[in-house]
């Protein structure tokens, strides 16, 4: 039965129904990129000083700067925590299956091997799950949806950037299939928040610097380049940032944006070289820019595999995306419960930890050790002395491990095997689609980028072996291309070929790395839509994709709006305003044709005014636009503020805070019209006015992103409480 | 010196993978040489001047085919008178003694390592000759001659070739290479004991597998137990203070492909039971969380909200009405 045939029906009585994708939720509201231009923000500006306007650019630059040097801190951090931590497990179940082998047990070492795992991912869901619930996942998503103007709640707090890393830690400790990229990509955000504020209003300290940063439109701008700086520093990709930020959020962009953001992804980078090259006590060596480090390929470019790995990658990533999406709906409805979550994670590692111990105990495939020592942990089992089982080398390391021997090992020796091969892909392929999505902090990349590896070097490995660090390469984007893909093909493939381009630093492979993202991506998005899509939709939140609907022109603003309105008149009574307040929680309130204003702002007023009356009339200060800032970003909820009887009779005078000039249109605009006007200036209201400038309605982003292209045409997404 | 080597060899690392080819074929050359003529070498001036001539000779071999080349005929003669450089050009004697030496050592060196090559033997056989050839280069690059003559510049930079130190340095590279110098003190010109005491343990292992190999493999297995995991812990202590070079690598090599592969006393794979009873209930154990969280857990439903709307515009009827 069609949604909206059912909603008629039962229309006046809550309606219950299980969780699915054609939802949006409540709890997201809209960032405000629009500059309120009321009074005091005219004022503001008058009393402003040339000298001063030179201060905030150089103090931007600054941010971006710190931006970048603490980004590449913390994946330094990371970095250092994972090797030191994975390094302990795996000494002692190495140390372990070698005492076992021998005098006989083995079970007792994978036993050992699933509860070290369990125990690491244990601690990372827990405080994931019962900590900050906002920290789970890649935090690509998140971030995705911030830079596109929706507001998730908690998602650049302090506390969600700890959990985040001490999440991350211990989920790729813990033996997941997991990266660490994704995590990086928020926690550049959420240093970026942070740092630009000048305060933490967790640590409940103000530096009381960079006031005027805080705001939506300014911080924005930080976010974009925290996450930019946070890509550079996973991939050691900075140009390939630049452009992910561009792509995210490139309706609010200028050039001398684009550079701070530049400068925060060198700095970022540079700062995690310099950090690790210090720690591997080669300072000055620089060799590592990001977090995966694919090393030089040098190879000739061989055109036969060019068109051999697109199109199966393209369904693989579809097959991909589609188990998980329903694995993601199952975990919706039925694992919701903080400790069900942790216990499915832990089960997972428990299972990884499993799986792989059997595919290294029944692999019959040994090579010898290298001279150099590559591997890092071998394990023998029963192989020859001198030898070691190739599986292990797979499965008995830390994911991006694993990916660094794929493309460094000499070939011939590890991966040799197309049945150890074809065998780890298959298990990784299962492993990585259950793992996303648990409630642990943990990227996609990774195990994407072994998945694609391996399955197209299975097929290859017989063919050729100079072509195989190639062809990885072009594989691996042809798989990401559909995980990640995001809006446009175009664009999204744009910024994931600089990465590429740049993490494995050949210039040469552009093209070939470009043609298999946009072959992989066609493929892709013939069955199913990228990875981060399907999550944002179901997470329920109100994104606002590139374009309206293709067939939605015959919708006109009156049909998309949101009415009636709340009105106050210019000079409105204490009373009316508290008790409309009250009532309603959602919506925000709106002058009558002369201006806007938020219901934040009226709570500001409601604070402060109250405040003034108490003490005197006389002594009464002016109300200024700082007042605002320093309770941005956490405005108090109107049940704090206890408003008198006697106060209730006062008038309060909005005119110098509503923004006079908000934007409007007619109420027959067409919906890609309005789409095109919200999206483009970052809007959070739209007034619909009728042929008299009288206000009819209000337009927001949630009435806009409810319309989707589904199967039977145009289909409207419900508002849930969630 | 060092600081004249550093210099000299920066070019040739562009180049390495000719200079090595070319290394070889002279090594070759030589090794030739010296099998047929080991004592002629002694004395190398007219040694020198004979392959002199024979280049002559081949020169005029191939050019009188040329018609370019038809003047240079009476260049031949001139090429003769030229034989004698004024006395500053000329290399002292001192330094043409020290190339014969130096030759000399060098196709000995050469010759042992090639005689050396399989099973390695490099760094027992041949430190002694490695020695020699060190020093006597060491000679040529530093030291002073009577009279203030250094070889050095004469000898070893004079020309765009510099045979040489070209010659000099592929093998040094080949004694770096081999990780001699961990098993060799060549100040003293012997083994270390270390090395000594591995070959010991070797030698016990080796008459151990000698002794049983007759009879039931199994037997060797058991009996053999003790002296070769003595010497695969000493193998592995050896490992990580980075006392061995490629001798010992080798022989240890052969040792385990022996007891692995041809006595076939690997750890065979007794718990396949055990191992699958153990991973069957960990895969078990989330089929019974989804199935218990299914049918337990109460599922998670949303409550719909009914936005504010437009009551004169049935948005949803609308759609409903333009679609079907």
């Amino acid at each position: 039965m069609h949604p909206s045939l059912l909603q008629d029906s039962v229309r006046g009585c809550p309606k219950e129904i299980p969780h699915n994708e054609k939802l949006l939720s409540l709890k997201y509201e809209s960032l405000d990129y629009d500059n309120s231009e009321n009074q005091l923000f005219l004022e503001e500006e008058r009393r402003m000083s040339f000298l001063g306007f030179k201060c905030l650019e150089i103090s931007r630059w600054v941010i971006c700067g710190l931006i970048g040097f603490l980004t590449g801190l913390i994946a330094c951090c990371i970095d250092i925590a994972v090797e030191n931590l994975a390094g302990v497990k795996y000494y002692v179940v190495k140390q372990n299956i070698e005492k076992f082998t021998e005098v006989g047990g083995l079970s007792i070492s994978l036993i050992l091997w699933a509860v070290l795992n369990s125990a690491f991912v244990m601690l990372g869901a827990v405080i994931v799950a019962f900590f900050e619930p906002g920290a789970a996942g890649s935090g690509i998503p998140q971030i995705k949806c911030y830079l596109n103007g929706v507001k998730i709640p908690r998602v650049v707090r302090l506390k969600t950037l700890v959990v985040k890393v001490c999440g991350v830690i211990c989920s790729v400790a813990g033996g997941l299939a997991v990266g660490k990229e994704g995590p990086m990509i928020h926690s550049g955000a959420v240093v970026a928040a942070g740092v630009s504020q000048g305060r933490s209003t967790s640590l409940k300290k103000d530096f009381k610097i960079f006031e005027y940063f805080r705001r939506d439109t300014e911080k924005r701008d930080f976010v974009s380049a925290g996450a930019a700086a946070g890509v550079s520093a996973a991939f050691g990709a900075p140009v390939g940032g630049v452009l992910f930020s561009l792509e995210e959020g490139a309706s609010f962009w200028n050039q001398m944006l684009t550079w701070r953001i530049f400068f925060a992804s060198m700095i970022s980078t540079f700062t995690l070289n310099f950090f690790l090259s210090i720690y591997n006590n080669k300072p000055g060596d620089l060799s590592s820019p990001g977090l995966i480090n694919f090393g030089r390929f040098e190879s000739d470019v061989s055109v036969c595999l060019l068109l051999s790995s697109p199109k199966p990658c393209g369904l693989l990533g579809a097959l991909f995306n589609i188990l998980n999406y329903w694995l993601t709906i199952f975990r919706i409805r039925y694992v919701h419960r903080p400790c069900l979550q942790v216990m499915e994670a832990m089960l997972v590692a428990a299972v990884t930890a499993t799986v792989s111990f059997a595919m290294i105990y029944f692999s019959n495939d040994c090579q010898p050790l290298g001279p150099d020592q590559s591997e890092d942990y071998p394990l023998q089992l029963f192989c020859a002395d001198g030898e070691y089982n190739s599986m292990a080398t797979a499965f008995f390391n830390t994911p991006e491990r694993s990916v660094r021997s794929l493309f460094h090992n000499p070939p011939g020796r590890l991966f040799y095997n197309p049945l150890t091969l074809s065998l780890f892909t298959l298990t990784y392929f299962f492993l990585a689609c259950w793992t996303y999505g648990l409630t642990v902090s943990a990227g996609v990349f990774i195990p994407s980028l072994l998945i694609g590896a391996h399955r197209t070097l299975a097929r290859l490995v017989s063919i050729m072996f100079v072509c195989r660090s190639l062809s990885q390469v072009w594989a691996v984007p042809g798989k990401y291309a559909f995980n990640g893909s995001c809006r446009g093909i175009v664009r999204m493939t744009l910024s994931l070929t600089v990465i590429m381009v740049e993490a494995t630093g050949n210039v040469t492979y552009g093209l070939p790395i470009m043609l298999v993202l946009l072959t992989a991506k066609i493929v892709g998005d013939y069955f199913v839509e990228g990875l981060y899509d399907i999550h944002i939709k179901l997470q329920s939140v109100p994104f606002l994709h590139l374009e309206a609907p293709a067939t939605s022109h015959w919708l006109t603003a009156r049909e998309v709006m949101g009415a009636p309105v709340t009105c106050f008149n210019r000079i409105e009574k204490v009373g009316t305003i508290v008790d409309v307040l009250s009532n309603t929680s959602t919506n925000h309130n709106l002058g009558k044709i002369c201006g806007l204003i938020l219901r934040s702002q009226l709570i500001v007023l409601l604070k402060h005014k109250v405040r003034e009356l108490a003490r005197s009339r006389l002594t009464q200060r002016k109300l200024q636009l700082k007042d605002f800032r320093d309770a941005y970003p956490r405005f108090p909820p109107i049940q704090s503020i206890h408003v008198s009887q006697d106060e209730r009779e006062c008038m309060m005078d909005l005119t110098e805070f509503m923004n006079p000039t908000p934007y409007t249109v007619p109420q027959e605009t067409s919906l890609p019209r309005v789409f095109k006007l919200f999206r483009a200036l970052g809007l959070r209201h739209l007034v619909v006015v009728d042929s008299e400038n009288r206000v009819v309605g209000l337009v927001t982003r949630k009435d806009l992103a409810r319309y989707h292209l589904g199967k039977h045409g145009l289909e409207e997404m419900q508002l849930a409480q969630t | 010196m060092s600081f004249g080597r550093c210099f000299l060899k920066l070019p040739y690392f562009t180049n390495m993978f000719i200079v090595q080819v070319g290394a070889l074929l002279i090594a070759l050359t030589y090794y030739t040489n010296a099998q047929t003529s080991v004592v002629a070498v002694n004395t190398t001036i007219p040694g020198s001047e004979q392959s002199a001539s024979g280049l002559r000779q081949l020169a005029v071999a191939v050019v009188p085919q040329s018609s370019v080349f038809h003047p240079s005929l009476r260049s031949q003669f001139s090429l003769n008178l030229l034989s004698a450089f004024p006395e500053d050009l000329e290399v002292s004697n001192y330094c043409v003694e020290l190339l014969a030496i130096f030759g000399q050592r060098y196709s000995t060196y050469v010759n042992c390592l090639v005689s050396a090559a399989r099973p390695v033997k490099v760094c027992q056989n041949c430190y002694g000759t490695y020695g020699n050839l060190m020093e006597i280069y060491k000679n040529i690059s530093d030291q002073m001659g009577p009279g203030n003559v250094s070889c050095r510049d004469s000898l070893l930079r004079s020309d765009r070739l510099m045979l040489v130190f070209l010659l000099y340095s592929n093998l040094e590279d080949i004694w770096t290479a081999s990780e001699c110098n961990r098993c060799v003190s060549l100040r003293h010109y012997s083994l270390t004991n270390d090395t000594l005491y591995f070959m010991e343990t070797l030698n016990q292992s080796l008459s151990c597998f000698e002794k049983y190999q007759k009879g039931n493999h199994s037997e060797l297995c058991t009996e053999c137990k003790a002296t070769y995991r003595g010497l695969n812990e000493l193998y592995s202590r050896m490992e990580k203070n980075h006392t061995l070079c490629i001798d010992i690598e080798d022989s240890m090599n052969m040792t385990r492909i022996l007891w692995s592969k041809d006595f076939n006393c690997s750890f065979p794979r007794a718990e396949t039971v055990p191992v699958i009873a153990v991973s069957s209930f960990m895969l078990f154990l989330p089929i019974i969380f989804y199935l218990s969280s299914f049918l337990h857990s109460e599922q998670k439903k949303r409550k719909l909200i009914h936005p504010k709307r437009a009551k004169s515009n049935p948005s949803f009827i609308n759609i409903q009405d333009k679609f079907s």
